[in-house]
């Protein structure tokens, strides 16, 4: 019956939607079949792209733990006995997009795939257990989608020989078809010796035999010889990870193996390195290591692993599985140091065969194999070096190096690696990191400047077996002060915003009232962090407790810490920005952010790092143990301010890990009154007057240097168009290659070195 | 002698009331809306600005929330 006369009634009402009240009355007044037709003009929008209710259920999907949908989405099910071998499974295959406690979401994409056919899946085994893992028959889409993505993997290597790059194929026709894009043409190196079609047979070069037979039993295939010939061009070095780009699936679509055979390497010498009896990798750890190193050859690529969680052990792990030289990088001159102590906790190398490298300890290093350990800044710098470094450097591009580790790659810029990596040759490149999410989108170019995801923990797993801490995370709602907040909104006051809605009485005193509790009742040891250092100052002369900011002397912060880890009166430090990565508190189980850098995840998600690291007994940390939780963090947040905006967009990459943040309304309670601060209006209004007289830029954000992803997110907040495009990703880098005569549009980069005047590259690099 | 006008009661949270107070004073004198302003969470305005009152609040809030985007 009704459909015809629904619509008739239903039209005219929608017609008058700008009146609350029409709308109002039309959700009420109608009956259900009503409510039902308005939800069918909804899903012309984008219910049809996700209804995938046609898809033939198998008759006993009652036992398979995964939805496949059409779209390439992928939804898993916690909860299923297989789930921990799907999880295996589908996190080699594809992205995870979000993790909560019951269902998990992924998604299939041609990077992922090209991920999982990198560590060993064929094509064939990715569709048959996906099939049987699902509860739907496999979509059509998803299998030609899943063939598509994978179909030309392998057929196209990138080896590093005596120094020089190559680009091997077996199959002619395809180096063809690749030399007939202009980048590669471009990229290419003629020499002598080569056939009529231009390209190098090594077939008969004795050095490769070697690896030849490997490769034949490997496969066990009997192919005749001719067969097994390798065609191969020389790339210039320069041009590699241009060269790598176009070869990834969303350009030429053959994406190159990057594989080491390290075993069979004579030619660089052996480093005399073992992992320690005791050290013993956790299941994830290694899990990790066994993605990498698959098949006996070592490949390149990322493994993420949460803060607290160990990467450190899996990169020595590495290391001394591939027992060549190797080139360690870290962010700053603090987690170089603690690399080098983690090489000698847990590997058997001897002292002389470590090497620092940072502007304060200058170790040479000659000969044999070595292992490096230094900065990206002081590889990349491109200035006037000493002529000590300058040495060093020369070394360090000169050799072949087995290893290159990649500490925290998520905030080293882009064009600093390009310059890492154009500088020093390595056959195999580890990337290590916590969060792989930035602000300006260009996590997707480390998969051609390192190579695909090797392996993703999940966040909650580990913290259910009891390896890292289990965080309870809240968001405390402050409601601004009358005062507070009538200054907030005048036009004039738009600097200082900031500054007033983290000055707010409110969040002070709640603050206060946290760090009371957690000393007092808890015993437990806090990190208040603030960006603002105006803030970070008020607060901690106010609570009179020590801090540490970017100008604090390297003698003043390890005075502090020292204190804040061994003494009983010392259990709250206040950090800027400087405790975001580099400080490392074992000891501290509280976090309260009071301001953070406006909506930055992954800054969210190294703060919370912080407090990862498991502590107290292990059978007290697992499910059911005796403290549900024993790391706290918590985020003050202004109530209608912007800050609301920042702290949910700052909170998801956390909550696609699965964690929820609960939300505190009432803190302090009402009764603490007068023994908390700022509790009559006088004290308010001096606080306030400060924070209005104070300048500008003395309320503004800490600065410190290099930090791109900050310049980045300022950009993106002016603009609410796309942030790739303002921070020069995706397109734009494509253009700056495909134009070629240097006229690619510069107007988002202002601090990309290359695109300086030349008489001030010279000085800055 | 009794003089009645005709108006809106809003009541609000503190803040909420500071921001129509804000909005009142960015206006020419010539449209300035709150009759009286009754106590912190308390006013009485011109009938003829609740609509206003109401998307300009909406806009404030929906500035202030993240969405993420699909």
């Amino acid at each position: 019956m009704g459909q015809h006369g629904h619509g008739d009634k239903g039209r005219p009402f929608k017609k008058f939607k700008p009146s609350n009240k029409f709308e109002d009355s039309s959700k009420r007044g109608f009956d259900d079949d009503d409510v039902y037709g308005g939800d069918d003009a909804h899903d012309e929008d984008d219910g049809k792209v996700k209804d995938f209710s046609k898809l033939e259920l198998k008759p006993d999907h009652l036992n398979r733990p995964l939805w496949a949908c059409g779209n390439g989405r992928i939804f898993l099910e916690t909860f299923s006995p297989l789930y921990k071998q799907a999880y295996d499974f589908l996190i080699a295959i594809a992205e995870p997009v979000c993790r909560p406690e019951s269902m998990h979401e992924y998604n299939l994409t041609p990077h992922s795939l090209y991920a999982a056919v990198s560590v060993g899946l064929e094509t064939e085994t990715i569709i048959s257990v996906l099939n049987k893992l699902s509860k739907t028959k496999l979509p059509k889409e998803m299998i030609s989608f899943i063939h598509d993505s994978t179909a030309n993997y392998g057929k196209v290597k990138l080896v590093l020989k005596k120094n020089r790059y190559f680009i091997e194929s077996p199959f002619p026709e395809v180096l063809k078809t690749l030399l007939k894009d202009e980048v590669i043409s471009r990229a290419r190196i003629t020499s002598e010796g080569t056939n009529g079609d231009g390209f190098t047979i090594s077939k008969a070069a004795g050095e490769i035999e070697g690896r030849h037979d490997e490769l034949l039993n490997e496969a066990e295939v009997a192919a005749a010889a001719e067969e097994k010939e390798t065609h191969a061009f020389e790339i210039n070095p320069s041009q590699v990870e241009n060269v790598k780009q176009r070869c990834l699936p969303n350009a030429l679509n053959y994406p190159m193996l990057e594989e080491y055979d390290f075993r069979n390497d004579t030619v660089n010498p052996d480093l005399d390195m073992e992992l320690k009896p005791q050290a013993q990798p956790r299941p994830y750890q290694e899990k990790s290591l066994s993605k990498m190193f698959g098949n006996g050859r070592a490949r390149s690529g990322i493994i993420v692993l949460p803060c607290g969680a160990g990467k450190s052990l899996v990169g020595v792990s590495a290391a001394s599985r591939i027992k060549k030289s190797c080139l360690c990088l870290a962010t700053n001159a603090v987690s170089v140091d603690q690399w080098a102590f983690q090489f000698k906790l847990w590997s058997t190398i001897r002292e002389e065969n470590i090497c620092r490298f940072t502007s304060d300890s200058k170790e040479r290093f000659r000969g044999n194999a070595r292992v490096v350990v230094t900065t990206y800044n002081m590889v990349a710098f491109g200035g006037k070096r000493s002529e000590e470094s300058e040495k060093i450097i020369e070394e360090i591009r000169n050799r072949e190096w087995g290893l290159l580790l990649m500490d925290e790659v998520h905030v080293v810029p882009a064009h600093m690696f390009r310059k890492v990596i154009s500088i020093t040759k390595s056959h195999c490149k580890l990337g290590l990191t916590a969060t792989l999410v930035r602000e300006d989108e260009r996590i997707t170019d480390l998969n051609f400047l390192i190579g695909p995801k090797l392996y993703e923990a999940n966040w909650l797993d580990l913290v259910k077996g009891g390896f890292i801490a289990n965080v309870q995370c809240a968001e405390v709602w402050c409601p601004m002060t009358r005062e507070f907040f009538a200054e907030y909104l005048k036009k004039e006051n738009s600097k200082k915003r900031q500054a007033l809605y983290v000055m707010n009485p409110n969040k002070f005193r709640a603050c206060e009232f946290l760090i009371n509790y957690h000393e007092r009742a808890r015993g437990d040891k806090i990190i208040v962090f603030a960006d603002n250092l105006f803030a970070l100052t008020e607060y901690a002369m106010k609570l009179r407790k020590p801090m540490i900011y970017g100008a604090t002397s390297h003698v003043e912060r390890t005075k502090i810490l020292q204190a804040f880890k061994t003494s009983k009166d010392v259990n709250t430090v206040f950090l800027s920005k400087v405790g975001d990565n580099s400080i490392d508190i074992p000891e501290a189980n509280v976090i309260i952010q009071i301001s953070s850098h406006a909506g930055s995840r992954r800054q969210e998600a190294q703060r919370l790092g912080r407090i990862l690291r498991a502590k107290g007994k292990l059978q007290d940390r697992m499910a059911g143990g005796k403290e549900e939780y024993n790391a706290f963090f918590y985020s003050l947040v202004s109530t209608d301010t912007q800050e609301m905006y920042y702290s949910t967009k700052r909170q998801q990459f956390l909550i696609d890990q699965g964690y929820s943040f609960k939300v505190i309304t009432s803190l302090p309670p009402p009764d603490e009154g007068p023994r908390l601060s700022y509790h009559h209006l006088d004290d308010q209004l001096a606080l306030l007057s400060k924070v209005l007289s104070a300048g500008d830029d003395a309320v503004g954000l800490e600065q410190l240097e290099e930090d791109t992803d900050e310049i980045a997110l300022r950009h993106a907040r002016r603009s609410q168009g796309s942030m790739s495009a303002m921070s020069g990703a995706k397109g734009m880098v494509y253009m700056e290659y495909s134009t070629g005569k240097g006229k690619a549009p510069v107007k988002s980069k202002p601090k990309d070195p290359s695109k300086r005047h030349h008489l001030f590259r010279k000085r800055f690099g | 002698m009794v003089n009645a006008i005709k108006g809106v009661f809003i009541s609000c949270d503190i803040p909420m009331a500071q921001y129509i107070i804000n909005m009142n004073a960015s206006v020419p004198a010539s449209d300035k809306f709150i009759i009286h302003i009754l106590d912190s969470t308390h006013m009485f305005v011109q009938p003829q600005v609740e609509q206003m009152i109401r998307s300009q609040i909406a806009k404030f809030r929906e500035d202030n929330t993240y969405v993420k985007p699909n």
